[in-house]
């Protein structure tokens, strides 16, 4: 296994890649999900995923409206991909704007929880690299 | 009502979708038991299996109509 890229910058410069937040916010997390390069220990190409798709927009919906009751946030998105989706690329990306941080993270661990328990979406294929 | 199969599932039945006549109302188990009688071969998967009406989970107490659109929804596996 490769050690850990670990990389830190100081900058006087605008931070490249940061999506400008919406207002209201003090903290944006954005989380990621990546098709990893093995499933069950095997190399792969690519994952493909299949959706229950107007259940798991509306089942996100609900996941969202309940998290933000319990973590009160000032802006959430979500994008779930369906289809092949090549090894690198993102499965999902959240969005979570908040006044502060702890907030931010507890809604967006809480959604992924929730997504990987309840949403219509599968994983229906791993394409063989 | 209609009845969607999703992931594995439409490789058991053989379809992706069937249409079962409710009458007056069925229960939860009455839908498994009128699908398992049609698709012998989804009854392994009852046990993880959910069962969704109009996009919404339901649970074992759920009664079904005609014109409604339900789902069974294996185990999920988004992210």
């Amino acid at each position: 296994m490769n050690p850990p890229q670990i990389e830190i910058q100081i900058t006087d410069q605008p931070i490249p890649g940061v999506d400008s937040a919406p207002p209201g916010c003090g903290a944006f997390v954005t989380f990621q999900g990546i098709v990893r390069d093995k499933e069950n220990g095997a190399r792969i190409a690519a994952l493909e995923y299949e959706a229950y798709r107007p259940m798991a927009e509306l089942e996100m919906r609900r996941i969202v409206s309940e998290l933000l009751s319990l973590h009160p946030c000032v802006s959430v998105r979500v994008i779930h991909r369906i289809g092949v989706v090549p090894v690198g690329e993102a499965a999902i990306v959240l969005h979570v704007g908040a006044k502060h941080r702890a907030e931010a993270f507890a809604l967006a661990g809480a959604f992924m929880d929730r997504l990987k328990q309840d949403v219509p979406i599968w994983k229906v294929r791993a394409i063989p690299a | 009502m209609q009845v969607l199969f999703f992931f594995h599932l439409p490789a058991v039945t053989g379809c992706a979708e069937a249409s079962i006549d409710a009458g007056p109302g069925l229960s939860a188990d009455a839908v498994w038991t009128t699908l398992e009688t049609r698709f012998p071969g989804i009854i392994q998967y009852r046990a993880g299996t959910r069962l969704a009406r109009n996009r919404e989970y339901v649970g074992a107490d759920a009664v079904f109509h005609d014109g409604d659109e339900v789902a069974l929804i294996p185990p999920v596996s988004g992210g």
